[in-house]
């Protein structure tokens, strides 16, 4: 095989052979040291958690890729091409631009006005000390309930915007929350608070990627409906009420449901 | 919504349908007995020595070197249809392109696990790198078919990866967006690489100077059953792909492709297999009035022996060969599913008749003028190990269908088919 | 000058005794077979089989035919096929020569060989208790696993060597070098020597009107010579599609 081992002829058959061998076991061997290396590029300059979420946001049934604006009423139907990264958006001046048209009638879920959203289902609040309070929004908190436990990041630690926040569990299902912004964890909260992280950005935040005031209400109905559809009755026609509010802790109801789609849809899991 | 009881529901991609765990396991049942018994037959063979086989001196190669031959061609679909689709551009075939991926590294791993318990002295497989033999075919085949068993499995490891629990690790997603990015290099490797060993595994007996029948002149140092198994090869990957995928639709009980990707496969297969069949034809009346009367041998020598004979010649040529060919070809075909299917069942017949005639029938043939035509049936050991690599394939696939995003369909469009 | 040695086999003298089998064995360390052992499972690199002219009754007639390796010269089928050089011509004497340690046991030697030469170990060697004092130490016992053939008692040929050259000669004594079956056979059928020795009587033997080597159309260029005064035994060098060939084996 080598010059040095026994067998080996200098006749053109032979070495035509093995550098035909040899340069396709090196290409073979390259891609994936090339893939392995890349992918430590990615890590090292911090594009990973992006591409992470780029790559599971490509998984997400189109419904649940509506664009903002389409919620918001400003336009008829879009899907988000942008991963709903409207801070790097070019269209996303041209759509702000349009009048908004809002749904009738209450959402079924409350919010609150001075709070920012992200479509994750959490909520971010601006401190006086240029801190972010960061907390589960009413749908999320109605639908799992008392989580049976929640794991959340060290102080000191980094989250990345669309990384994992904190993970929780709740009757045997791992839920990951997604991180509306990026920071510094600075504080943690729990369950019992009201809140879950206090961080501190890298600089300014671009919080243009958040949902905020009437825009949250087109959001949370269309939420609702995909709630109700994926907790109808297995072979039940799918019906949608026009009304009422949601139940809270319904991990906790008598309710036979995929869980695992409604959570997965809730929190923008695959 | 969800019906069916899934215990693993967390390990398949959301959104998608499977069977009920226990109807999985149920099905699974069957196979995972079949692959013990293999894995124990396999043993004594291990442990025992060869002699637990029926092969002897006479017939040194037997149902397990067909076996690997005939599996290998069969998984010849997994780089054809990545040559199709990444240097042809042919891109309405993707949708079958990681099935065909799981079918060649099962039909290649087998091979290969087969191929350990067949010689006596596996320990010594390293030998054959350490001091390759460039004038052997057989050299030429285990190089080949290592490094593109590398290149299988590295072109699975994108498809492991989209695992629904998989992907929650962030280094493998990232991984496998980088990595999928670069298969269509191992596409192209994985195309050179086949084209020389399925030639090779033609070639292995294509140079038996000492076996008239097998012998064949050709090009350069490759005699002609090098060209004729590449292009049976090729022609046998798209058939023996559509069947699996049938089979799958049919067992799922779910579309899982474009029926126009099943005429294109066939159309393909077809066209192939033609050019295939008109080759051989050549290469056959070559074969019997100029390569084998210079050492005197002549038909008689080779078909007045029953029951093989000249039917088996017939058989490969007309009924699993001509007939499939324009079957596939023609548009009455295309639009009948199941004529569709019937062609392709017959072109896997005839590729794995070929194989058989060249690995057994060589060997049963007599050479020295005092020889007798000599017979050989199988031990169980030797099926019962075939039969663990069939079993190995359907069971990698199934757990590689249930888990993995093996069909690239449309989100919750997994229509249910009604199928006549 | 290098060698080249081969044998000229007189089938008129053979009487399949087999006592050339029977020493060949012994000389090679051949363990007895296994229960499950059948004809076509032995370790024979010498195998007497036998032949017929097809006619029954008053004109059947027979001959035994003492198979070995060729030791093929011309684009040796073996040698060109084995995966990992484990097989080679000897310049300096012409014999095939085979390497059991770097055997993988793929076998695909055995396919090549036209004339069935060439016998896989399928079972481990055994010996009963106390026979394992009678093996001859110049021969390595093989594992099994692995192909062996006939090496014209290659041991015996080092044996002559060193005698030689413990003798201060360069050459061998041809008397000192007679392979096991040579020197059993009762009739003295096999006649071995140096074919490239033109003073050697094997030479003259094998250039004889009488002699013939089988299936020599294939082109391999054997080394072993048969020679019989008959011609239908003659014929069995070729196939021919006239004769029945039937053949059973001794």
């Amino acid at each position: 095989m080598f010059p040095w081992v026994d067998g080996f002829h200098w006749t053109p058959l032979h070495i035509t052979f093995l550098s035909l061998f040899f340069s396709a076991l090196i290409l073979v061997v390259s891609t994936f040291i090339s893939g392995a290396w890349r992918t430590f590029k990615d890590f090292r300059s911090n594009r990973a958690i992006d591409l992470c979420w780029r790559a599971e946001f490509a998984q997400l049934p189109e419904a649940e890729r509506c664009c903002r604006h389409q919620l918001a009423g400003r336009l008829d139907a879009r899907i988000c091409d942008n991963a709903f990264d409207c801070r790097s958006c070019q269209k996303y001046p041209e759509f702000a631009a349009l009048p908004a048209r809002l749904p009738a009638g209450n959402a079924g879920i409350g919010y609150d006005d001075r709070l920012l959203y992200h479509r994750g289902h959490t909520w971010v609040r601006p401190e006086w000390d240029g801190t972010y309070t960061i907390g589960l929004d009413e749908f999320a908190r109605h639908l799992v309930g008392r989580p049976d436990f929640v794991k959340l990041p060290a102080i000191g630690a980094d989250i990345a915007s669309d990384g994992v926040a904190w993970r929780m569990r709740k009757n045997g299902h791992e839920i990951r929350v997604r991180a509306p912004i990026e920071g510094t964890v600075m504080c943690r909260g729990g369950d019992g608070e009201g809140w879950y992280l206090n961080v501190l950005p890298h600089g300014t935040p671009n919080l243009r990627h958040l949902l905020s005031g009437a825009e949250v209400a087109g959001w949370l109905t269309g939420e609702i409906d995909r709630l109700q559809l994926q907790l109808a009755a297995p072979n039940a026609t799918a019906c949608l009420a026009d009304g009422g509010a949601l139940m809270p802790d319904l991990m906790d109801a008598e309710l036979r449901a995929d869980w695992d789609t409604v959570l997965a849809g809730t929190f923008l899991d695959s | 919504m969800a019906e069916t009881l899934l215990l693993d529901r967390r390990w398949i991609t959301r959104g998608a349908e499977r069977a009920s765990t226990a109807r999985f396991l149920l099905w699974l049942a069957p196979w995972v007995f079949l692959l013990l018994l293999g894995i124990y037959a396999a043993g004594l063979c291990l442990y025992y020595g060869l002699n637990q086989t029926n092969m002897d001196n006479r017939f040194a190669f037997g149902l397990w070197i067909f076996a690997d031959l005939s599996v290998i061609a069969l998984g010849a679909g997994a780089f054809f249809t990545g040559f199709l689709v990444y240097i042809l551009k042919q891109e309405d075939l993707k949708p079958v392109l990681n099935s065909a991926v799981v079918i060649g590294l099962t039909c290649y791993s087998g091979a290969v696990a087969v191929l350990m318990v067949d010689v006596g002295q596996p320990l010594r497989a390293w030998f054959t790198f350490w001091y390759p033999n460039t004038h052997s075919m057989l050299t030429e085949v285990t190089f080949c078919i290592s490094c593109y068993l590398l290149v299988l499995i590295l072109e699975y490891v994108p498809i492991l990866l989209r695992n629904r629990q998989l992907r929650k690790v962030p280094s493998f997603l990232v991984f496998e967006h980088q990595f999928h990015k670069l298969v269509p290099v191992l596409a192209g490797v994985g195309a050179f690489l086949s084209f020389f060993h399925q030639g090779s595994l033609g070639g292995l007996y294509g140079v038996l100077r000492g076996r008239p029948f097998a012998f064949r002149q050709g090009f350069l140092i490759w005699p002609s059953t090098f060209f004729l198994f590449v292009l049976s090869a090729i022609a046998v990957g798209p058939s023996f792909l559509m069947l699996v995928t049938a089979t799958a639709e049919r067992l799922t009980g779910r579309q899982l492709v474009q029926p126009s990707v099943f005429r294109k496969l066939g159309f393909i297969s077809g066209v192939l297999l033609a050019v295939y069949v008109a080759a051989k034809a050549i290469d056959t009346y070559i074969w019997l009035n100029f390569t084998t009367p210079r050492v005197g041998f002549g038909p008689s020598d080779f078909y007045s022996y029953q029951p093989l004979s000249s039917t088996f010649l017939f058989l490969a040529m007309v009924p699993f060969g001509l007939i499939p060919a324009v079957l596939l070809i023609v548009p009455f075909t295309a639009r009948r599913r199941g004529l569709l299917l019937l062609a392709a069942v017959l072109t896997c017949c005839g590729v794995l008749l070929n194989r058989f005639v060249l690995t057994v029938q060589t060997l049963a043939l007599p050479t020295l003028s005092f020889d007798e035509f000599l017979k050989y049936t199988p031990s169980w050991q030797e099926v019962a190990t075939f039969g663990a690599v069939i079993a190995y394939g359907v069971i990698v696939y199934s757990l590689s269908y249930r888990y993995l995003p093996l069909f690239e369909a449309p989100k919750g469009e997994n229509k249910h088919v009604s199928l006549g | 000058m290098n060698a080249r040695y081969g044998m000229v086999i007189d089938l008129d003298r053979c009487t399949g005794c087999g006592a050339c089998m029977i020493a060949c064995a012994a000389e090679n360390n051949v363990p007895p077979a296994q229960p499950r052992a059948t004809y076509r499972t032995g370790v024979t690199p010498m195998l007497v089989r036998k032949a017929t002219n097809g006619q029954e009754g008053a004109l059947r007639r027979e001959v035994f035919v003492p198979i070995t390796c060729m030791q093929c010269e011309e684009e040796t089928p073996c040698v060109s096929v084995c995966p990992q050089q484990a097989v080679e011509v000897d310049k300096a004497t012409g014999i095939v020569m085979q390497i059991p340690q770097r055997c993988l046991g793929c076998r695909y030697c055995m396919t090549a060989c036209p004339y069935h030469a060439r016998y896989f170990n399928w079972w481990d060697p055994q010996w009963p208790a106390g026979m394992e004092n009678s093996l001859n130490p110049g021969v390595a016992v093989r594992m099994r696993g692995v192909v062996e053939k006939c090496n014209l008692c290659h041991a015996r040929l080092h044996s002559a060597m060193a005698k030689a050259a413990a003798e201060g000669k360069r050459e061998i004594d041809p008397a000192d070098y007679v392979p096991a079956c040579v020197e059993a056979c009762p009739t003295g059928a096999i006649l071995f020597g140096n074919l490239a020795d033109e003073k050697d009587p094997v030479y003259a033997a094998a250039h004889s009107a009488d002699s013939f080597r089988l299936l020599a159309r294939i082109g391999t260029e054997p080394k072993i010579h048969y020679k019989s005064t008959q011609a239908w035994i003659r014929a069995l060098a070729e196939r021919s599609t006239e004769h029945s060939g039937e053949a059973q084996h001794g």
